[in-house]
């Protein structure tokens, strides 16, 4: 398939075409996005939560434009295809770093991201109030950075996390599954 | 002309439900059009676009025949149609061309329509396309103040385009 | 050292093993000590397990923080209701990386080897903090600004007004967290670099230093965001300056 071809995509794209700046900029100002909305949120980790979605939502419907802009890539045929793109090549030059897909649902509509490492997370540790842990996903705005960014080529998506180190889960696992296409802007059908 | 090196005459942006949100010129002396005349412009492309798109025409999709070719019977089986080319998206109106002028569109996956007026023979108008969706994504696309789908008045993409079609950057 | 009030609103959430002055030494002494009551994965994956100049060369892209802090812009946006409460707000959000860079500079400058860490200086003297107002904006205009932006600020000046010695000016020719931005015209006054700002402000605090910084646009031809902050410090800070000039204190 052409997965090996994303990777050298995604690869070239952050070597020679992306603006850089200091990952420590990034993080903590993430980190103090966080943290501003624990503030204002009283602690509420759900509305937190919902909050951090929101925003990247927002994020991705924005961002979408700037992956397009970059990669020159087409329209992925398939999900299967729109999983390999979301990993190797908008991870990669977003975050460089490439989750891992797996997980599949038998009708591939369905897949989990596993992050070996996650910048946004970089140096954070939960506050230990009993309840971080059990109800706030610190890097949930990636959620809604992809439900806004595919939304915007025609894919509903739902993204959740299902694990994440912070919380003292082993792995950090995002599941991601497949609505709709958007009216008829569907991909061409398969085989 | 030496203030527009690369031939383009100006530039116009289309969301996606066919409002007008960036119109501008790069070269003076241009016939000038009405805001009026603009929006209407914005919308009549939008619609024959979207027309364009829908007469694609589609072509009977061949069964692998049976090798029956001696027995000589019908011709295949069309088991649907499909477009030609399955693998590659339909598009719709990619361009207009006068004796004066060209107008070149490009849409983007999202929707987004740029349509860049130049020089009937002005060379590499896909690059300077993709250098304005890049500057598109960069000074709009980034600016917290920029409302999705709303006109674009962002003073940072304008410079920038006016300094990189001025071939400064 | 009395920790500026302001500290307390970055208590709940500590990004960053850069965390603030009182519980470093433990941290330098109790590696791998979580706190009792946080889970940890088998795999031992936690912040103290990191070393902390993993990140010190690290890049991300600048598409990736512009748009946070846009989506952070768009956010105080909705909660304020003028030009100089969206200032406020995000110098508000930028003060505890101040607090937080100030510590990861001196670990950073007093760390000469990658063994920094393993060697756990607790007990070598700590780093030069400093004592002296021009020591500490050459600190931000040259290591801070290096940090954070790969090259020092342009320029460092002092008022030259009898009426304001306590006034210092830091320009940034072309502040890169305004690359992308364009305020709308009636919101011309506004400069989002409030937010560095608030992390100059957090640094000096940090050092001991109370200051209020803010951030305002001087636009040239030739540098069309051209910004300058404004540093004034607080009476305490010159009067002490003057005690320590007068002890020779350098």
């Amino acid at each position: 398939m052409s997965s090996t071809k994303n990777s050298r995509i995604g690869e070239e794209i952050w070597k020679t075409r992306v603006d850089k700046v200091n990952a420590e900029l990034v993080t903590l100002t993430y980190g103090t996005i966080v943290a501003q909305l624990c503030q204002d949120y009283d602690s509420n980790y759900h509305d937190v939560n919902k909050q951090l979605d929101k925003m990247g939502y927002n994020i991705g419907m924005r961002l979408i434009e700037d992956f397009l802009a970059k990669s020159g890539v087409g329209r992925c045929v398939n999900f299967r295809e729109t999983a390999d793109m979301i990993a190797k090549v908008g991870f990669k030059i977003f975050l460089n770093v490439t989750p891992t897909v797996t997980n599949w649902t038998s009708d591939n509509t369905q897949f989990s991201l596993i992050f070996e490492d996650n910048p946004l997370a970089d140096f954070v540790e939960l506050p230990d109030d009993g309840r971080a842990q059990d109800e706030l996903w610190f890097s949930n705005i990636l959620c809604g950075v992809l439900r806004g960014s595919l939304e915007m080529v025609q894919m509903q998506i739902e993204a959740h996390f299902v694990s994440d180190v912070l919380r003292g889960d082993d792995t950090t696992e995002m599941r991601v599954s497949l609505v709709r296409y958007i009216e008829d802007e569907m991909p061409p059908e398969e085989e | 002309m030496p203030s527009n090196p690369r031939g383009v005459f100006s530039l116009i942006i289309i969301n996606k439900a066919g409002g007008l949100i960036y119109q501008r010129e790069f070269q003076s002396g241009l016939r000038n059009l009405s805001t009026n005349d603009y929006l209407v412009l914005a919308g009549t492309f939008h619609g024959v676009h979207a027309i364009t798109r829908s007469i694609t025409p589609k072509i009977p999709i061949a069964q692998p025949a049976p090798s029956t070719t001696s027995t000589g019977t019908a011709a295949p089986a069309a088991s649907g149609y499909s477009y030609p080319n399955p693998g590659v998206p339909v598009s719709g109106l990619d361009y207009l061309e006068t004796d004066k002028f060209r107008l070149t569109c490009f849409q983007t996956l999202t929707g987004t329509k740029f349509l860049l007026f130049t020089d009937p023979l002005t060379g590499g108008v896909d690059a300077i396309i993709q250098r304005i969706y890049e500057l598109y994504a960069d000074y709009v696309m980034k600016n917290p103040f920029y409302q999705i789908e709303m006109p674009v008045r962002c003073e940072a993409f304008d410079r920038h385009l006016g300094a990189w079609l001025r071939g400064r950057t | 050292m009395a920790a500026p009030h302001r500290h307390a609103t970055m208590q709940s959430m500590s990004n960053g093993g850069i965390s603030s002055g009182s519980d470093r030494p433990q941290q330098h002494s109790q590696l791998s000590q979580q706190s009792p009551g946080l889970r940890v994965p088998s795999n031992r994956k936690t912040i103290y397990d990191r070393h902390l100049n993993r990140t010190r060369t690290a890049e991300l892209s600048r598409a990736s923080f512009a748009f946070l802090f846009g989506e952070m812009v768009t956010y105080a946006q909705r909660r304020v209701t003028g030009i100089q409460d969206l200032e406020k707000r995000l110098n508000e959000q930028g003060y505890p990386l101040g607090l937080r860079l100030l510590d990861l500079l001196f670990y950073r400058s007093t760390s000469t080897s990658s063994s920094a860490l393993s060697s756990s200086s607790t007990s070598s003297s700590p780093p030069n903090r400093p004592l002296r107002i021009i020591t500490l904006l050459h600190l931000i205009h040259g290591p801070l600004w290096r940090l954070l932006f790969g090259r020092a600020a342009d320029a460092l000046e002092h008022s030259v007004s009898p009426d304001t010695p306590n006034e210092y000016m830091i320009t940034d020719n072309d502040p890169m967290v305004n690359t992308y931005v364009s305020a709308p015209r009636d919101m011309s006054m506004l400069n989002c670099a409030a937010y560095v700002a608030g992390i100059i402000e957090g640094v000096c605090d940090g050092c001991g230093f109370e200051t209020k910084v803010s951030a305002h646009n001087q636009p040239t031809e030739l540098w069309p965001s051209r910004t300058v902050f404004l540093v004034r410090f607080g009476d305490p800070v010159m009067e002490r300056e003057k005690v320590l000039e007068r002890a020779g204190v350098k």
